[in-house]
């Protein structure tokens, strides 16, 4: 136990980090969830992640801005790809994405195979570390998220297909560097989950409700009990997200 | 309840006074440099060490209690030579405190105060995760451990004037005790010299260097990369050719291309301690090496 560490100078930028991300994930979460691709955040870092890797082999200059560029290009012709893959076989769209996940993962390997530097850029991009983040860090986030949340409810259903995909990875390659994969999956799954035991119109307030929440919460315990925060904050949401679907009236 | 209110002020006046009966803060980024610390300093400092033995140091999970305690600290004491680049360039820009920045008394790198090993000629990304300052893995030659001790010291005693004399003292102390145990591991190590070893991962030039081993090959093609099969059959065939008596591994390592090794060739791995807490004997510094020592002998026919 350490108490000191419940000070709001520490745990302030990560708990932003934390609400941006939700901003944009917890209504892009039941998007997911209606389409039946839960994974697909996973394979859009790993394919950003990818776009890194192969501008490292390239010779590009690991740092600045160069490196968002390629995550994400990489990521938006995911996004192209997937959009095509769910016109043409929509029913084994899951699946495709699932081998997509696996295949653009196993090519980093081999690009790496001759650059293991290239390895802590895959490994800084797919695991975030949501402490170190700072308020500078922010600031082309919160823009995007500005940016984002608009178009998505100004659209709402004119936003099409590729236009789901396309910001759909946008806002991933942006996440998943700030709080890592893991993070990012559970913002965008879990939050959406609790919403589906509520009736329509209270949705979306659940999710952010248990969003919001599950960060606060999750940060705190991680500085009283001194444990790693991205994954206090994933069980953290978890725990909200259960009590909010049992606090739902049985249908 | 009045009992009750006069144990809770009890322990609230406790708790107010704890941190100031200890006068140096000291944040260490390896339990090396937090037993080293706690030699010199006894008790007019409060160690934190943000490592343990059984975690690599290259790479650790963030906790909010890094960036408190460093916040608090009045001396930072790494090993340095980018072997904390991973995290400790973050920790520091987070923790918002001045005094403990690259360049300020309040920063002691343990690498800038010995003879680097393997400082690469040319810096070539394909060399692998190469370390332009040479490979930082210092704490495996205790003679190192003494010259870290003295400049330690020194940089306590500019931290806390008014503890010079303790400090000084206790290096003094500290020194003759470190320099009779080396002359003690010296002798009984003597059998190893020349021993063909293999090692899994690039980090013991400081030991091989210190005790005459002589490494036949590792197990990583480059330090930081997985092995191919190709790169593994050429392994197999130098180790026919020169045939080593052990193969080496921090405990941190993963043991699954050792075990791999070992169980193609016969040869004994040997896991090390690597650093204070590495092991159950490794309880301090005296502890590591007089566990190393005996865990090398313990691998030779």
């Amino acid at each position: 136990m350490n108490p000191a560490a419940l000070d709001f100078s520490i745990l302030g930028p990560a708990l932003c980090a934390g609400l941006l991300v939700l901003a944009t994930h917890v209504p892009m979460g039941r998007q997911v969830l209606a389409r039946g691709i839960v994974f697909i955040d996973l394979a859009i870092a790993q394919i950003a992640a990818l776009g890194v890797i192969a501008a490292g082999v390239l010779g590009w200059e690991p740092q600045g801005p160069a490196v968002q560029v390629a995550a994400v290009g990489a990521a938006l012709l995911g996004a192209m790809l997937l959009t095509f893959t769910e016109k043409r076989w929509p029913e084994v769209q899951e699946a495709l994405i699932g081998a997509l996940f696996v295949l653009a993962a196993c090519a980093g390997i081999l690009l790496l195979a001759n650059n293991p530097h290239g390895g802590e850029h895959l490994r800084n991009l797919l695991v975030g570390q949501i402490l170190w983040v700072n308020y500078g860090q922010l600031l082309p986030v919160a823009l995007l998220t500005a940016v984002i949340l608009p178009l998505w409810f100004g659209l709402g259903e004119r936003l099409g297909r590729a236009g789901f995909y396309m910001m759909f990875a946008v806002a991933v390659t942006a996440s998943v560097q700030l709080v890592g994969v893991y993070l990012v999956f559970a913002s965008l799954i879990i939050p959406a989950l609790a919403g589906r035991f509520h009736p329509a119109r209270r949705q979306l307030a659940v999710g952010y409700g248990v969003g919001v929440l599950g960060y606060v919460l999750g940060l705190a315990l991680s500085a009283v009990f001194d444990l790693p925060s991205g994954a206090v904050v994933v069980w953290a949401l978890a725990t909200v997200a259960l009590t909010a679907a049992a606090m739902a009236k049985r249908k | 309840m009045k009992t009750l209110n006069r144990v809770f002020a009890g322990l609230l006046t406790l708790l107010a006074t704890l941190p100031a009966a200890a006068e140096i803060r000291v944040f260490a980024c390896e339990p090396e440099w937090s037993a080293l610390a706690r030699e010199l300093g006894g008790d007019r400092v409060s160690v934190f060490t943000a490592t343990t033995a059984r975690q690599d140091p290259h790479h650790i999970e963030a906790r909010p209690s890094l960036i408190a305690r460093l916040r608090q600290a009045d001396l930072l004491v790494c090993t340095g030579a980018e072997l904390e680049t991973g995290w400790l360039p973050m920790l520091l820009r987070q923790s918002g405190n001045a005094g403990v920045q690259p360049g300020r008394p309040g920063y002691f790198e343990a690498a800038n105060h010995v003879r680097m090993l393997e400082i690469p000629a040319r810096l070539d990304r394909a060399e692998g995760d190469v370390h332009a300052a040479g490979n930082p893995h210092i704490q495996t030659d205790p003679r190192n451990i003494g010259a870290v001790a003295t400049a330690l010291a020194r940089r306590l005693a500019e931290i806390d004037p008014a503890g010079a004399d303790h400090y000084q003292t206790r290096q003094r102390d500290f020194a003759q005790r470190w320099d009779a145990a080396i002359k003690r591991w010296e002798q009984q190590a003597a059998p190893l010299r020349g021993v063909r070893i293999v090692v899994q991962h690039k980090g013991f030039p400081y030991l091989e260097n210190w005790l005459g081993l002589r490494q036949v090959a590792t197990l990583e093609p480059r330090p930081g990369m997985e092995p191919t099969s190709g790169y593994l059959v050429e392994v197999l065939e130098k180790l026919k050719r020169e045939p080593a008596k052990m193969i080496l591994r921090a405990v941190y390592n993963d043991d699954r291309a050792s075990v791999w090794l070992s169980e193609r060739t016969g040869i004994p791995v040997v896991t090390l301690p690597y650093t204070v807490g590495g092991s159950d004997q490794a309880g301090n510094l005296f502890g590591l090496f007089d566990d190393t020592v005996r865990r090398l002998l313990g691998a030779m026919p």
